[in-house]
């Protein structure tokens, strides 16, 4: 099926791989399916971007990739509602704020976007607790730190 | 809305298996004890709504900051 994009114009996606995310993002209930994307020039980055809304799309990034040791707990009715199983595929996408500069980048640690690949399944998650921030940023402000990533949180 | 009073240690059961308590009153700020089912998320009012507010930021973006930060990051990595 074709995708209007308003950033990057149409583009084909197979209808299997719509991702549903019922109560949609945090602020956006009414868009519920998303595809997941990759930019012409991604660096790091993913584009989640609706499928009913040409103009509605996030740059997100795979936790695990950047932010190995990020954890947290679902839920018994979170993980129900992802119809996850033990054997699961799950990725915790993280919404990354843009800058015009990289190491003004943030990322929103405190709403992952938690996504069952097997079901094609996501839930934005709003968690609490003062190890997490809504800007958390992205690039260490050192490279030579970045073993001791959590220590910013 | 229900209304109710409590005092330093006391407990306000909502049904069987939620309860709250008031450990600490100090100036204008209390600090709750809550016990409720792990089925249930819970969180500060804010944090959902700072979520919210940072969802509509990042939803903001454009490609022209996306291809100049990807560009300076290439840079980078090659010194």
């Amino acid at each position: 099926m074709l995708v209007q994009t308003s950033r990057f114009g149409e583009q084909e996606v197979e209808t299997d791989k719509i991702i549903y995310i019922p109560g949609g993002i945090v602020g956006f209930p009414t868009e519920t399916r998303y595809v997941l994307l990759t930019p012409p020039k991604p660096g790091p980055f993913l584009w989640l971007q609706s499928v009913g809304n040409a103009s509605l799309a996030f740059l997100v990034v795979d936790s695990k990739d950047h932010f190995p040791e990020y954890r947290f707990s679902l839920t018994e009715e979170e993980y129900l509602s992802l119809e996850l199983a033990p054997a699961s595929e799950v990725i915790s996408l993280l919404v990354v704020t843009m800058a015009p500069e990289p190491h003004e980048i943030t990322v929103n640690l405190q709403g992952p976007i938690v996504l069952n690949v097997d079901r094609m399944l996501a839930r934005q998650i709003v968690l609490d607790g003062t190890e997490f921030s809504v800007r958390h940023p992205f690039l260490e402000p050192s490279r030579k730190k970045s073993a001791d990533s959590r220590k910013n949180f | 809305m229900l209304v109710l009073s409590r005092k330093l240690g006391e407990i306000i059961a909502i049904g069987d298996r939620i309860s709250v308590t008031v450990l600490e009153v100090k100036d204008n700020k209390v600090r709750l004890g809550i016990e409720a089912p792990k089925e249930m998320r819970i969180y500060r009012q804010e944090i959902h709504l700072k979520v919210q507010q940072e969802n509509a930021k990042a939803a903001g973006w454009n490609v022209g900051d996306l291809e100049n930060v990807v560009n300076l990051m290439d840079s980078e990595r090659k010194g």
